[in-house]
């Protein structure tokens, strides 16, 4: 039975390929979790907006809420590469 | 322009619309507050809400309370047609199918101030163009020379079918409530096809009905008991598809006690909402005040449906019925008024 070799130069590649990998995955889930929470958030701000221009600050914060989990990926993510 | 017609966020937005403008009418404190006010008082009031436009745009044709109550229907027609232009996707079918019984008061108003004699201009004031059939058709019916004519140029065939059946009958006894229990059976025939279709956000709105038909039936049980002749043949006001059978209903009506009737009812029904209701009804009422209580009651389970469904037809149709009573409340304050009856009596009236 043949034994696969790794040397140790290509062990490494493959590691800061893998980190690259979950760190993509981090910001990327994170961005399609926020945009689906948004979307539901965004419809309803907008439609209250339409009715009361005065709640366009307050649905403009609550668009924004789920920003932080972008930003709790981005974290994760650089956490990981560096 | 795209409209995003997929999803679920066109439903969020309006359901979201809707909720706004439930919030915004007016208030119970608002009601006792409008009743302790003179007319005067009372139609400044009212000229400075959400019927200013309306108020205007008449003021040049109507005057006091007819200007009042005109701006009211109008304003309760303008935002039902655009209710209809908000809604998405199958909601919008749903909502001009509910909505279809405005053509049916209409058409039945129309006839009903046609036989009786009533002048084109008093008969419009009435009308509600808050349905399928517009002001403009409206205008061209009453211009139609007899009650015959109206019904063959009514563009709703199904409609004028059933009116073309039943219209020597209702002639001969000047009486069109035959006429009006077909058109309604007919009308929540329609609602519960619909509902059933397999359309997406079908399951509420059939439950709706099915709620509305149960109070409709109840309301006419104990209008029937109150008028004291349970022996007369009831057997066709009865709606079907509702959770009481028309035979059930027409025993109930010659039923001597009171706890007997309730007890029957509430076997049937699952809302806390009418099972309370109904437990209400145990003393003998005036007819009125079980209308208001039983209205109420559909209001509020109509509340507790749309809590439950925030993203279906519900929150859409509780604003339509909540506003209906909005436009109700206010046209009676102005009438009541200008009769000069004591806010003890006018507030009995009033569904808050």
């Amino acid at each position: 039975m043949a034994i696969e070799t790794m040397t140790v130069e290509a062990a490494q590649a493959m590691a800061v390929g893998y980190k690259a990998i979950g760190a993509g995955l981090a910001v990327g889930l994170a961005g399609v979790g926020t945009g689906l929470g948004e979307m539901g958030i965004g419809a309803a701000a907008v439609g209250a907006t339409a009715e009361d221009r005065d709640m366009f600050g307050l649905a403009l914060l609550f668009t924004v809420l789920p920003e932080t989990i972008v930003i709790f990926g981005l974290v994760i993510a650089l956490l990981l590469l560096f | 322009m795209t409209e995003v017609m997929s999803g679920p966020a066109p439903y969020i937005y309006v359901s979201t619309r809707m909720r706004v403008r439930k919030a915004k009418l007016i208030q119970r404190e608002e009601y006792l507050r409008m009743l302790n006010m003179g007319l005067p008082e009372f139609t400044r009031t009212i000229e400075e809400m959400e019927y200013k436009r309306e108020v205007d745009e008449l003021s040049a044709s109507f005057g006091g309370v007819d200007l009042i109550e005109n701006a009211l229907s109008w304003n309760l027609a303008k935002e039902y047609q655009r209710i209809i232009a908000l809604a998405p996707g199958e909601m919008k079918g749903f909502t001009r199918d509910y909505l279809h019984k405005w053509d049916i008061q209409n058409i039945l108003t129309i006839l009903r101030g046609k036989v009786q004699g009533l002048s084109e201009g008093k008969i419009r004031a009435v009308l509600v163009p808050a349905g399928e059939l517009d002001a403009a058709v409206l205008d061209r019916l009453l211009t139609e020379s007899s009650v015959e004519r109206i019904i063959e140029t009514l563009p709703q065939k199904q409609m004028a079918a059933i009116l073309s059946a039943g219209l020597s009958e209702a002639l001969e006894t000047h009486s069109f409530g035959k006429l009006e229990n077909e058109l309604y059976k007919y009308y929540y025939a329609t609602l519960i096809k619909a509902a059933r279709g397999g359309m997406k956000g079908g399951l509420p709105f059939f439950k709706y009905v099915v709620f509305e038909i149960d109070i409709k039936n109840i309301t006419n049980l104990f209008r029937i008991r109150a008028q004291g002749k349970p022996d007369v043949n009831t057997s066709d006001i009865w709606v079907e598809g509702g959770s009481y059978h028309a035979e059930e209903l027409e025993r109930l009506c010659s039923v001597a006690g009171l706890d007997e009737v309730v007890d029957t009812l509430k076997k049937k029904v699952k809302s806390p909402v009418l099972i309370e209701a109904l437990e209400s009804l145990r003393e003998k009422k005036p007819i009125y005040a079980i209308e208001g209580m039983l209205i109420t009651a559909q209001l509020n389970q109509m509340d507790n449906v749309s809590k439950r469904n925030p993203f279906s037809i519900s929150p859409l149709l509780v604003y339509l019925e909540r506003k209906k009573y909005e436009v109700a409340n206010l046209r009676a304050l102005a009438r009541g008024k200008e009769a000069g009856l004591a806010s003890e009596v006018l507030e009995k009236y009033l569904v808050m």
